[in-house]
């Protein structure tokens, strides 16, 4: 990461071969079209490159950086666009887009998809409640009242589900790799 | 810290994590967790859960153009930022004008689009495809103007041209015109050529015309005054050029 910092384009090209994937996947899984997916994930690696990138080990991990990058472009990308009016009609659109064609697998890939698994499972057994509005407010870019619309619940239960929904899923998580 | 305030705003912390709260809320709420241990605390607890999700998408490889594109606007700016720093190279001035006087001592006809852009195209490969820096005796006139260029990644219609890429390199006063590079577009036969247009306010002027070598790169002039202008789109044209695009924009930079 220092020589990124340096502006060092070899050091940044190791970067996007690392985390390129999984930033590509998460913008997808947002967005749900590889064109506005590789817009965000383009500009969420150009603006690391520019800003010279400001990462700090104590915060999290490299990728876990590089992916909270994506998110925030791909969430202006959904509230830009016509993107998220058309997917507010079909809220299951947030939860599809799960599984990746089958191919050939390196180590890592198969690591990831590993990791992916874990952390699904871990998410597919809170209430499913909890997952939905979890789902459609990081993946799907909504705030609270536009999910209590959609939902057609109170506010205070939309937050208190999101609330509930990740204390238990930091808890799932912690039993699994325990 | 109010108890009324903790309890009021308590139950927000997982919205603020996930991105749910509106604006004035966040605001509101990132305000109290500084005074507030508690919701702090559990804040940094939750964190952990919301750092997990981007994990559970399962990965799909990402297209191969992505990286070519990404890669293409970096080396660029590389490129211009060692450049600046090279004693011996004083930028060329990016004017219609400059383009024309360069274009006459090559022998080449002023004033024709398609040779402005060669000579840009040549310019590029003289000095490594950088940013149009020539070794040359003229007085300073354009002292340091490279410093600030811009660079804009063009979007591109990936159903026509899968691994196109191509970005529009500005420089910092838009009067004099710019210089759009492409990669990774397909040769095309003889007698089509790739042309590109200014479109400003509904009107689309022709800037120049251009062809790609084999490995499918190359450059074309923007020559026109960009202040005010929307885009520069791509079309494919017969040689010779259009005088309007007979197709949708294969490559869009939007200004």
């Amino acid at each position: 990461m220092r020589l990124v910092q340096e502006g060092n384009p070899r050091a940044f090209e190791l970067l996007y071969d690392r985390h390129g994937g999984a930033a590509f996947s998460l913008a997808y899984r947002m967005v749900g079209n590889r064109v506005t997916a590789e817009d965000v994930s383009q500009e969420a690696f150009l603006s690391i490159w520019r800003s010279k990138a400001r990462y700090q080990p104590d915060r999290g991990s490299v990728r876990t950086w590089v992916l909270g990058i994506v998110h925030h472009r791909a969430i202006d990308a959904l509230r830009r666009n016509l993107v998220h009016e058309k997917r507010r009609s079909s809220a299951e659109g947030i939860e599809e887009r799960h599984e990746a064609p089958e191919r050939e697998q390196t180590d890592v890939e198969a690591a990831r998809r590993e990791e992916a698994r874990h952390v699904r499972d871990a998410l597919e057994n809170l209430p499913k409640e909890q997952t939905r509005v979890i789902e459609l407010a990081y993946f799907g870019g909504f705030s609270h009242s536009q999910i209590a619309e959609m939902l057609q619940m109170p506010i205070g239960t939309v937050k208190g589900r999101m609330r509930l929904g990740l204390e238990k899923l930091r808890k799932g998580l912690k039993e699994k790799v325990a | 810290m109010s108890v009324e305030r903790h309890e009021l705003l308590q139950e927000d912390v997982g919205a603020y994590l996930l991105g749910a709260l509106e604006e004035s809320e966040r605001d509101r709420f990132e305000a109290h967790l500084h005074e507030c241990p508690v919701c702090s605390d559990e804040a940094d607890r939750l964190r952990t859960a919301v750092q997990a999700l981007p994990r559970s998408v399962m990965p799909i490889p990402s297209p191969a153009g992505l990286k070519t594109s990404l890669m293409a606007v970096v080396q660029a700016e590389v490129r211009e930022r060692d450049g600046a720093s090279a004693r011996r190279f004083r930028p060329v001035a990016w004017t219609t004008e400059r383009l024309k006087r360069s274009a006459s001592a090559l022998g080449r006809r002023p004033g024709l689009a398609m040779a402005a852009a060669s000579v840009v195209l040549l310019a590029g490969v003289v000095t490594g495809a950088a940013g149009l820096y020539a070794i040359e005796n003229a007085t300073d006139e354009q002292p340091q103007r490279q410093a600030s260029s811009r660079t804009i990644v063009a979007k591109v219609d990936k159903t026509r041209v899968p691994l196109g890429s191509g970005s529009l390199v500005l420089p910092p006063d838009r009067e004099n015109g710019a210089v759009l590079r492409v990669h990774g577009l397909r040769p095309l036969e003889q007698g089509s050529v790739y042309q590109v247009w200014l479109e400003r306010g509904g009107e689309t002027i022709s800037q120049s015309l251009f062809t790609v070598g084999e490995d499918g790169d190359g450059a074309a002039a923007v020559a026109d005054d960009l202040e005010g202008a929307d885009a520069v789109v791509v079309t494919r044209e017969p040689a010779g050029g259009a005088k309007a695009p007979s197709e949708n924009s294969i490559l869009t930079v939007a200004l």
